[in-house]
C-alpha cells in the first residue's frame, strides 16, 4: 500500500483518490467535492472530498464536514498556490477539524509552508523519498505571521 | 535603523542552511532543475546569460556603512569586484557561482541581510521614498510601516507560490512619489485623517512589463492597525482569482482590470470581514517598538546655510552646480541630503565598484551616521550631512566618482543591465545609456534642458520602467537585429501615466541623434517654467514624432 506523510509520521495510505466517474465509492474513498455536493443522498457515507484548484471552497459554506476524515486539496502544479489559501480557509473559514490532506504535485520544500496553513497529511502523486521529506517537514522553528498552528502574529508573542 | 532581534536573526541563519540543503539536494540530483527553479529564485537567484545572479535584499533601500562593507567584500571576494544597484533598492551581483551562494548567503547573514524573496512569485522587497525620515513635508516616517510589512511578507505560509511576483511600494509625502507606488501591485500612501489618526490609501493594480498600468484606489483610508488584514485580505482574493495559465497576464493588475474595480473591491472588503480585528490586527505597542528603531540620530543644533556654505555657492560654480542638483532640503535646520551619483559616463547606471561601495561606507561613517539609502533611481543617498561638511564631502565624493552633478536630469538614467547580462534581453541597454550620456556630455546643456527622466529597458519586461520614462528606450528584437523603440510622456510620481509610442523604431547608431532632435524640440517650444513633460503634455506627441523622424538635414 502507498504511503503518505501525517502528523509528522510515514503511515498507510488507507484511503482511495476517486478521480474518474467509473470508479467505484466506498467508505474509503475521497470523492472530487462537487460529486460530494450534488450526490449527497445517494453516495453514502465516504472518507472525505477533494477540492481541485479553481474551485474555491466556497461551495462547502454550507455543508456539514463533521461527517467527513478528510478534505483534500489537489495541486496541479506544485507552482500553483491557489491551495496555500484552500488549507488556511478550510481551517479557519469553515472549522474542519480533520485530517486536511495535499495531494497532487506538491514537493518535499513546500511542508513548512503547508503545514502553517493547516495541511497535517501529504499524499506526493510523484515518487519522493518519504523519509527525506520528513527531515524538510520544519524548516524554520519561528514565524512573523499568525498561521492555522498559532494565529499570534510575532508582535503579538515577542517578549 | 531596524536591528534584527534573535527571532529575526534565526529566521534568516535558518534560511542559509535550508537554501543550503537546496542547492546540495540540486547538485547532486535529488531536486530537479524545475524544482530547484522556484526554490533559488524565492532566494534571488536567477541564472544569466553568463553566470548566476544573485539579488542581495536591501529592505527599503536602508544600509549600514558595515554592511555596504559587507556588500563591497562580497564583491570583491565573490564576484568581479563590483555590484549594480537595481529600481527596486536591491543589489545584484553578476557573477557568483551557484556553487558559493550559500557561503554568500551565511555571510549576509552576518551583518542582518539576506536574499529573501527577491525573486520569484512571491511578495517582494517593499519599496519606499529613500528621503524617508529627513524630509519636513513627511506625515509621518514610512519606514517602521515598512519593516512591519517586510516581517509580515518574509515567509508568509500562504503567499509563497502567487501567479506572479507582488510588490509594494511605500510614499508618506503629498509633494512626490520618489517610490513609484502608482506603478506597483499595491502602492500605499500614508495619510492622517480629519481625527488625526494614520492610515493607508491604498492603490492596487498597477504594475509595467507587458501590459503597463497605473494602479486605481481600491480603499480611500484604510486605519493602520488594519493594514495587515487588509494586505491579507488582497492577496488572498489574488491568489485564489489570478490568472495562472498565461504568465503575461498573471499580474494583479490584469485581474483588476478583468474584474473591475468595484468588483474586485467587494471580493477584498468580503474577504476582509473575516480577517478584519483578528489576531494580525496590530497593536499600538508594535508600532511603538518599530518607531522606536527610526528615531532621530544625534543632531546638533547648526545654523541654517552657514557662512562658509553661502561663501562656497558664490565662489565655486562647481560646487554650486552639485549643491543645486545632488543634495536636497532637510528637516534639520544645518542639515542636507546628499546624493551620491552612480552615473558617471562610462559606468554602467547603478554600478557601483567594491572599491565604490567602501567609499561610499567610509563617507557615511563620517558624515552621516553610518547609514546610507538606495534609490529607485539607482543613486545612493547619505541623509544627514551638516551643512558645515558639504564642501569636504563634494571634494571627497568628486574622488570616487560620486558627485557627476546629474541627478535628475537627462543623463540620471534608469537603465536595466540589457543584454550585456541579461538572458532575457531583446537588446542592450548599457550601451545606449552611454551614448546619450555621450551625445549630451555639456554640463550647461544638461542643466538649460533640466529635469526630465529617462528610462531604458532591454526588453518588455520594463525593469528600466521605461513605460514611466518622460522618455522611455526599450530594446526590441528586429529580425536578430538590436533596435530601439522611444516612447515619450510617461511619468512615476503622483501625475503617474504611462508614456505613449512614437512610432517605428531606431537603429542603435541613432539613438543619440534622435534624442537630441527631441530636447531640440522640447528648447525650442517650452516656455520659461516648463519642464520637458509639461511642454510634452500641452504640445503632444505630434511634434516631438515629427522631429524625432526628420531627416537629417
Ligand atoms: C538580469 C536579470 C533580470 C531578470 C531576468 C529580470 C526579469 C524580469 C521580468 C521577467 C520582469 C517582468 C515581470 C512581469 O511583468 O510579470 C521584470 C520586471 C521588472 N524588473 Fe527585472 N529582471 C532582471 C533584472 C532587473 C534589474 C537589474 C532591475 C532594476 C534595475 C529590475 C527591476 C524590475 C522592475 C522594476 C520590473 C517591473 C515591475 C513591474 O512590472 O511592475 N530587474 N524583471
Ligand atoms: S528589462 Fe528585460 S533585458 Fe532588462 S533586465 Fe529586465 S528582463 Fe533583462
Amino acid at each position: 500500500m502507498q504511503k503518505l506523510i501525517k502528523d509528522g509520521a510515514i503511515v498507510d495510505n488507507t484511503y482511495s483518490l476517486v478521480n474518474d466517474a467509473e470508479q467505484v465509492i466506498s467508505e474509503n474513498s475521497i470523492v472530487p467535492m462537487q460529486q460530494w455536493i450534488e450526490n449527497a443522498d445517494t453516495l453514502g457515507k465516504v472518507a472525505g472530498i477533494w477540492i481541485d484548484a479553481g474551485e474555491g471552497v466556497e461551495a462547502l459554506e454550507n455543508q456539514d464536514l463533521s461527517q467527513l476524515d478528510v478534505v483534500a486539496v489537489n495541486f496541479p502544479a506544485f507552482a500553483d498556490g491557489r491551495g496555500f489559501s484552500y488549507g488556511r480557509l478550510v481551517r479557519e473559514r469553515l472549522g474542519f477539524k480533520g485530517e486536511v490532506r495535499a495531494i497532487g504535485n506538491f514537493i518535499p520544500d513546500q511542508l513548512g509552508y503547508l503545514l502553517r496553513c493547516g495541511f497535517s497529511a501529504f499524499d506526493f502523486e510523484q515518487d519522493v523519498n518519504l523519509e527525506k521529506a520528513l527531515e524538510l517537514h520544519k524548516p524554520f522553528s519561528v514565524a512573523y505571521q499568525g498561521d492555522v498552528a498559532d494565529p499570534r502574529p510575532v508582535f503579538l508573542r515577542r517578549g | 535603523m531596524y536591528q534584527y532581534d534573535a527571532i529575526d536573526q534565526q529566521l534568516v541563519q535558518e534560511r542559509v542552511a535550508q537554501f543550503r540543503d537546496q542547492t546540495r539536494r540540486y547538485l547532486n540530483n535529488e531536486l530537479s532543475e524545475q524544482e530547484f527553479l522556484p526554490l533559488r529564485l524565492q532566494n534571488g537567484l536567477y541564472v544569466q546569460r553568463y553566470a548566476p545572479m544573485l539579488r542581495v535584499a536591501i529592505p527599503y533601500g536602508m544600509l549600514s556603512s558595515a554592511q555596504l562593507r559587507t556588500l563591497a567584500d562580497i564583491g570583491r571576494r565573490y564576484d568581479k569586484g563590483y555590484g549594480h544597484f537595481s529600481t527596486r533598492q536591491n543589489l545584484q551581483f553578476n557573477w557568483p557561482t551557484l556553487e558559493s551562494v550559500p557561503d554568500i548567503l551565511a555571510e549576509l547573514a552576518e551583518v542582518e541581510m539576506h536574499a529573501v524573496q527577491t525573486s520569484g512569485n512571491c511578495i517582494r522587497n517593499t519599496t519606499t521614498d529613500q528621503y524617508a525620515g529627513v524630509i519636513a513635508d513627511e506625515i509621518v516616517d514610512p519606514r517602521p510601516y515598512c519593516e512591519l510589512i517586510r516581517q509580515w511578507s518574509t515567509f508568509h505560509p500562504e503567499f509563497a507560490f502567487l501567479p506572479r511576483k507582488f510588490k509594494i511600494a511605500v510614499n508618506a509625502t503629498e509633494s512626490a512619489d520618489r517610490a513609484a507606488t502608482q506603478v506597483h501591485d499595491i502602492g500605499l500612501h500614508i495619510k492622517k485623517n480629519d481625527a488625526g489618526e494614520i492610515g493607508f490609501k491604498v492603490i492596487v493594480g498597477g504594475g509595467l512589463g507587458r501590459t503597463p498600468m497605473v494602479g486605481v484606489t481600491i480603499s480611500e483610508f484604510v486605519p493602520r492597525e488594519d493594514l495587515l488584514t487588509y494586505l491579507d485580505a488582497i492577496i488572498r482574493v489574488y491568489n485564489q482569482n489570478g490568472r495562472r495559465d498565461n504568465k503575461y497576464k498573471a499580474r494583479i493588475k490584469i485581474l483588476v482590470k478583468a474584474l473591475g474595480i468595484d468588483a474586485f473591491r467587494k471580493l477584498v472588503d468580503a474577504e476582509w470581514e473575516h480577517l478584519r480585528g483578528k489576531e494580525s490586527t496590530v497593536p499600538m505597542s508594535e508600532f511603538e517598538r518599530l518607531q522606536g528603531f527610526f528615531t532621530e540620530p544625534a543632531y546638533k543644533a547648526l545654523e541654517e546655510q552657514p557662512q562658509s556654505l553661502t561663501d562656497k555657492l558664490a565662489n565655486s560654480a562647481g560646487f554650486a552646480r552639485w549643491y543645486e542638483r545632488n543634495t536636497f532640503s532637510h528637516k534639520k535646520a544645518g542639515y542636507r541630503i546628499v546624493t551620491l551619483t552612480l552615473k558617471k559616463n562610462g559606468q554602467a547606471p547603478g554600478d557601483a565598484t567594491s572599491e565604490q561601495m567602501d567609499k561610499a561606507a567610509d563617507l557615511a561613517d563620517k558624515y552621516s551616521f553610518g547609514e546610507l539609502r538606495v534609490s529607485h533611481e539607482q543613486n545612493l543617498v547619505l541623509a544627514d550631512v551638516q551643512q558645515d561638511q558639504l564642501v569636504e564631502l563634494w571634494e571627497a565624493a568628486k574622488e570616487s566618482g560620486f558627485a557627476t552633478p546629474t541627478l535628475g536630469l537627462l543623463t540620471d538614467m534608469i537603465c536595466c543591465p540589457g543584454g550585456d547580462f541579461c538572458a532575457l534581453a531583446n537588446a542592450k541597454s548599457i550601451p545606449i545609456a552611454k551614448q546619450i550620456q555621450d551625445t549630451f556630455d555639456d554640463l550647461d546643456y544638461l542643466y538649460d534642458i533640466g529635469e526630465v527622466d529617462l528610462n531604458i529597458s532591454g526588453c518588455m519586461n520594463a525593469c528600466g520602467h521605461h513605460h514611466v520614462g518622460n522618455i522611455g528606450i526599450l530594446g526590441v528584437d528586429k529580425k536578430g537585429e538590436e533596435f530601439y523603440q522611444v516612447s515619450m510622456g510617461g511619468a512615476s510620481g503622483h501625475d503617474a501615466s504611462i508614456g505613449k509610442i512614437l512610432g517605428p523604431s531606431f537603429a542603435q547608431e541613432e539613438i543619440g541623434s534622435v534624442m537630441k532632435r527631441i530636447i531640440d524640440l522640447y528648447v525650442d517650444q517650452r516656455t520659461e517654467e516648463e519642464r520637458f513633460i509639461d511642454t510634452f503634455r500641452r504640445i503632444g506627441i505630434k511634434p516631438f514624432k515629427e522631429a524625432a523622424y526628420a531627416k537629417a538635414n
